[in-house]
């Protein structure tokens, strides 16, 4: 399995054959589905598809970061959920603050969740189920167990995610200034340095003297941070919160991740692969639907894809064993 | 063979044991003798307070309920059990029941088709279920991919398959001698509840006196060394994901009867309490100790608080909140840590 | 009877074992000694069928065999005892002597318990230990895994026609003197049963134990004799050879240490691993620990690093006192590792030399908080040319670099990070003679320079020729401290005299 190279350029994937696949992917897709059914390729619809994919790639950012150091996420969906809740029962009450808010709390819950990880050494996807469920409970207690529709007074705080400037919709500029930054969080910081070689070699990391323990605590934090960020775009689109919202979003999210090329096991790929990943995934979604794919199979896709992905993508030469 | 690359490198990483360390040891191990206990004192501890407060838990009729509602997560925490013991997760356990509640909704007489093949359906969809779960195996062992990875996207297909034989509906079960299951009794315990006791007699069997039981065992405690010593483990690997899978098609049977219907979502959040439960009774999840006596205590930790909110006016929501707090206690008391030096 | 002829191995480069010849009789104990890296515990593994020679071959009673797998060499009779590695502790004791070979036990599936442990009794009883096989063998002391290990090793008395060749690898390390007498009592009752073949640091031991002795150095054997008429002191000078040219260490740029104590020990102590290690560290020093397996001397060289922090004593860098409970303190601190285990440990093998170089340093803008590319790109190239590592760029990855030329990256990452400190962990490991004396040039250039070093080197003969001064330790404590100041270098016996 070649390893990715990580080259000091800028340079969107290219360099080995396996890097430039999803992109090619991406491109064989919408050609077949626009061959199949030519109204797919008209500017209305692949603006839907993209701002469909901002709110996807959001979350699977997030989870991205946390990929890259060897981890996973597995409450992204929970936290999305309470934000989304949050947003709903607040907007009314305090106006623009409960944004800030709802991003906090993401990130607590991701700081949180990062110091058990490293303080009690219990694997993340562990705590990060634990999380969840702590999420979930929080979640459904502050919703009732219901619904929340946001009433007119909230609705004016939300034009920022409905609005649409320049004529495309602002949740495909906000998932565009994510990408950014998170490209270059990626790339020229240091913390997405140290997670790139904590995922590719963590215990040389560790004896280079960088400190392990944070850069993880980051990277939990910031992908809360951008589950709740996805939340809080999934309210204002929708008019509503709820604690079970964004559930059936964790699986396209990893698979936006796998799918995109980010190896598993960490250490190859990052954000700007995420972008191609959560483009395809979305492409899948629509276009099953336009081709006239059972909206039930599509789960079935998913998960098979999901797998497939991942056998491709894994680098077996890092574990010995595999459990 | 070679395990490592490069000379081997001159000095075994033992600690080294002096006689002062050696009497700490011999004192240590009355206290080390009692930690596995520790999940069944809790649980006696839990009773205890719970009935203080509420002494309406320990009526006969209370045991009932919660026998019942023990009955469905043992079963998939049995199944669990075996996976985590060799150090594996199975994130499949939803899909997998789904599966196996719709396949047999559709098989017995329902309201949906014209099949009506009563017990024979039912050992047709354990069968498909334990195929799934060996399919799982497969995967995994053949792949060389991560447990987790594949049976989360295992999770996805059986609820996806699930949704998709259903049309996104549910189907009834009419078929009274299924439903009889979780309706009939016998000496006042719904039968459901005998069959997870079942189960737990075949698994305990499985576990203590079947060599495969010791494998399991062995490769969770160190899977180099046991291969070396010439056990098969790949074949074990995917024997212990299909029992897994054949139970959860069991616990699938069981809500079937329960629920009186068959849909794709029928298992949802039994992930998370089936892995809290064996998690919370002992078993570690780095694999090699544990088992289902173990697992036993922790569904029925998990049965009395729930049954314990009830009493108590505990609003369920929390259920979920509590278990995301045990399942962190749980692995923090359990795992050695200063074993573990990198943890992912 | 069992006879290993002309056997070679070697591993990435390294010869481990060169046209090895070893007789081992029947009901007789072989003794097998020398310096670490003398190809002993390859040799072992090889026997135990770990792994197969690269050429030559074993022989049982004049037929050549085939090991490809320890389930082999137990079927031809060879089993060995290591010191806990070859137990599952979650595993009762039987289940261990008898583990893969259960099927003898088992009817339709189900194993007879019974049966089992009893058949366990019987192989306990030969080594006459008083042991429940139903006991879990976690709550065993080691002396008593070590027994079980013998009585697993002896259970193969019923599988094979072959008479029992049992390989014993450094079982005295972890026992106390007790105990000791009690396994060399089992092991003399044994003999009529069995050979051995028993290796350990512990000459006094080995001459105690052995009727015959072999000493191997550099992968060959040096030396045969009987225990009866051979001393410590020509076992000694056998394992230690020719002193090589001084030259090669380049001694002449030797130069004093300057009077400023950079790092500075006081009882420092890791409980279970060494105690009592004083030192003081001057800059423009090289330090050496000298000592062999279980001598306290690696966990040593971790505690300064940050991996295992000291349970007692103190430790002082630039006149602070510091406790050291993980790596980056010890990097903030203005510590360096060069670690033994250089591929996990030392690079990040995937990434490029640019990165690696910079990964205890990175140039960071300090407006935009953003790395600075170019730079890190400027200061790989110019390591690159000052320490003359061959690549044709710096963003080829390091896991295609030779091993000598990864030893320099990670060099060049401490050098970038400006350490003044400088751990190194058997630094020439797996390094061919020229990159080893490049080694050696950058360690005479960093101390020239104000860099103070501790070193852990592979042979004894690196510790003389490249120290200023050298502790030797052995089981845990400091037994002697030599001042190596050119013309006034310890020889070799010297060292050993101490580590054994």
């Amino acid at each position: 399995m070649t390893p990715t190279q990580i080259t000091a350029k800028w340079r969107p994937a290219v360099g080995t054959v396996r890097a430039a696949v999803p992109i090619l992917l991406l491109l064989g897709l919408v050609t077949l589905i626009g061959a199949l059914r030519p109204s797919f390729l008209t500017a209305d619809t692949l603006l839907v598809v993209m701002a469909d994919t901002a709110t996807l790639f959001i979350l699977a950012a997030g989870i991205t970061f946390v990929v890259m150091l060897g981890g996973i996420d597995l409450s992204i969906q929970a936290v999305a959920s309470l934000s989304s809740v949050i947003v709903a029962v607040m907007l009314s009450r305090v106006g623009y603050w409960a944004f800030p808010a709802t991003l906090l709390v993401g990130f607590i819950t991701g700081a949180f969740s990062g110091i058990v990880h490293v303080w009690l050494r219990i694997p993340s996807f562990i705590v990060t189920l634990a999380t969840s469920g702590l999420v979930a409970a929080a979640a459904l207690l502050l919703s009732q167990e219901r619904s929340i529709t946001i009433g007119e007074a909230g609705r004016a705080y939300l034009s920022w995610i409905t609005g649409r400037p320049f004529g495309m919709p602002s949740v495909i500029m906000i998932g565009a200034l994510v990408a950014c930054v998170g490209i270059w969080l990626q790339r020229y910081t240091p913390f997405g340095r140290y997670s790139t070689a904590i995922g590719a070699g963590e215990a040389a990391t560790w004896a280079s003297g960088v400190k392990v323990n944070r850069q993880k605590v980051i990277a939990y934090s910031l992908s809360a941070g951008l589950a709740a960020l996805a939340g809080i775009l999934l309210a204002g689109r929708l008019s509503s919160g709820s604690p079970t919202l964004a559930n059936e979003l964790l699986l396209p999210a990893i698979a936006a991740v796998v799918v995109g090329g980010t190896s598993i096991t960490g250490g190859a790929g990052g954000i700007g692969r995420t972008v191609v990943g959560a483009l395809i995934i979305s492409v899948v979604r629509v276009g099953m639907t336009f081709v006239g794919v059972d909206i039930f199979a599509q789960q079935i896709v998913f998960g098979t894809v999901l797998i497939l992905a991942v056998a491709v993508t894994i680098d077996r030469t890092k574990i010995l064993i595999v459990k | 063979m070679e395990p490592q690359i490069g000379p081997p490198s001159a000095d075994p990483p033992t600690p080294q044991i002096r006689s002062s360390e050696r009497r700490d040891r011999n004192s240590k191990r009355s206290l080390h003798r009692l930690k596995p206990y520790a999940p069944f004192f809790a649980l006696v501890v839990l009773s205890l307070l719970i009935g203080a407060m509420n002494p309406r838990f320990f009526e006969f009729n209370n045991a009932i309920r919660i026998a019942n509602s023990a009955a469905i997560p043992l079963v998939l925490a049995l199944g669990m059990t075996f996976i985590i013991v060799l150090g594996s997760i199975d994130l499949s356990v939803e899909g997998v029941l789904a599966i196996g509640a719709v396949v047999i909704s559709l098989l017995v007489r329902n309201n949906g088709n014209s099949l009506d093949l009563g017990w024979f359906g039912v050992v047709l969809a354990i069968l498909a279920c334990g195929a799934i779960g060996c399919l799982n195996g497969a995967i995994h062992v053949g792949l060389r991919i991560p447990s987790f990875m594949v049976t989360l996207g295992m999770w996805f297909i059986g609820v996806g398959v699930a949704t998709l034989v259903l049309g996104g509906s549910t189907v009834r079960v009419l078929d009274q001698g299924i439903r009889s299951l979780a309706l009939e009794r016998f000496l006042d315990f719904p039968i459901a509840v005998w069959v997870a006791l079942g189960a737990l007699g075949i698994t305990w069997v499985i576990e203590r006196q079947t060599r495969i039981g010791r494998y399991i065992y062995a490769i969770g405690g160190g899977e180099d060394l046991a291969a070396l010593s010439g056990i098969p483990v790949k074949r074990v690997k995917i024997i212990v994901f299909t029992i897994a899978g054949t139970l959860f098609g069991l616990g699938g049977l069981l809500a079937a009867a329960q629920l009186g219907q068959g849909n794709a979502l029928i298992g949802s959040g039994r992930l998370f309490s089936t892995v809290t439960a064996v998690v919370v009774g002992g078993t570690a999840l780095t694999g090699g100790e544990g088992g289902v006596l173990n697992t036993l205590v922790g569904v029925l930790i998990m049965a009395v608080l729930g049954n314990g909110m009830v009493l108590l006016g505990i609003s369920p929501d929390l259920q979920q909140g509590v278990q995301g707090v045990l399942i962190i206690v749980a692995v923090a008391l359990s795992l050695d840590r200063a074993r573990l030096k990198i943890v992912k | 009877m069992l006879t290993v002829e002309h056997v070679s191995k070697a591993f990435a480069g390294v010869q481990a074992l060169d046209d090895v010849n070893v007789e081992i009789g029947v009901n007789e104990v072989v003794g097998l000694v020398g310096e670490n890296g003398a190809g002993k515990s390859t040799l072992m593994r090889i026997l135990a069928g770990v792994y197969s020679p690269d050429h030559g071959s074993l022989k049982l009673d004049g037929a050549p065999v085939f090991l490809r797998s320890p389930r082999e060499a137990n079927l031809n009779g060879i089993g060995i005892v290591f010191q806990e590695q070859s137990l599952l502790l979650n595993l009762t004791v039987g289940e261990n002597i008898y583990l893969g070979q259960e099927a003898e036990f088992t009817r339709l599936g189900l194993i007879n318990r019974r049966r089992l442990n009893a058949a366990a009794l019987r192989q306990l009883d030969k080594v006459e230990v008083d042991i429940d096989p139903r006991t879990r063998t976690s709550d065993l002391t080691f002396a008593e895994r070590q027994m079980v290990e013998l009585a697993k090793a002896l259970a193969l008395e019923e599988r094979t026609e072959r008479h029992l060749v049992i390989l014993l690898d450094e079982p005295t390390s972890v026992l106390e003197q007790h105990d000791i007498d009690i396994l060399f009592a089992r092991v003399r009752a044994l003999k009529r049963r069995a050979s051995f073949v028993f290796v350990s640091h512990r000459l006094d031991e080995i001459l105690e134990l052995s009727d015959r002795i072999y000493v191997m150095k550099d992968g060959r054997v040096v030396g045969q004799m009987q225990a009866g008429t051979t001393t410590v002191p020509q076992l000694h000078q056998m394992m230690v050879g020719r002193d090589r040219h001084a030259e090669y260490y380049r001694e002449s740029r030797q130069r004093s240490p300057r009077e400023e104590i950079v790092m500075e020990a006081r009882g420092l102590s890791v409980k279970g691993a060494y105690r009592e290690v004083d030192f003081v560290l001057r800059k423009g020093e090289v330090l050496g620990i000298a000592g062999v397996v279980g001598s306290g001397r690696e966990e040593l060289t971790r505690t300064l690093f940050g991996f295992v922090p000291q349970t007692s004593g103190t430790l002082q860098i630039d006149g602070h006192e510091v406790r050291l409970a993980v790596p980056s303190q010890a990097a903030d601190h203005g510590v360096g590792y060069i670690p033994r285990e250089r591929r996990t440990e030392g690079l990040v093998l995937s990434l490029p030399i640019s990165l690696n170089v910079t990964l205890s340093s990175l140039p960071v803008n300090r407006i935009t908080g953003a790395i600075s590319l170019s730079r890190e790109r400027q200061l790989a190239k110019s390591w690159v040319d000052k320490l003359r590592i061959r690549t044709p760029n710096v963003e080829a990855l390091c896991l295609n670099l030779s091993g000598g030329n990864q030893q320099k990256v990670v060099l060049a990452k401490w050098m970038n990070a400006r350490a003044h400190i400088l751990i190194f962990d058997h630094p020439t490991r797996g390094l061919d003679v020229g990159a080893k004396e490049e080694v050696y040039e950058l360690i005479r250039d960093l101390s020239e320079e104000g860099a103070a070093i501790v070193l852990t080197a592979d042979t004894l003969e690196e510790t003389i020729g490249l120290c200023h001064s050298i502790l030797v330790m052995r089981d845990g404590q400091v037994t002697a401290r030599f001042d190596a100041s050119p013309g006034r270098k310890p020889s070799q016996v010297d060292l050993i005299r101490h580590m054994v």
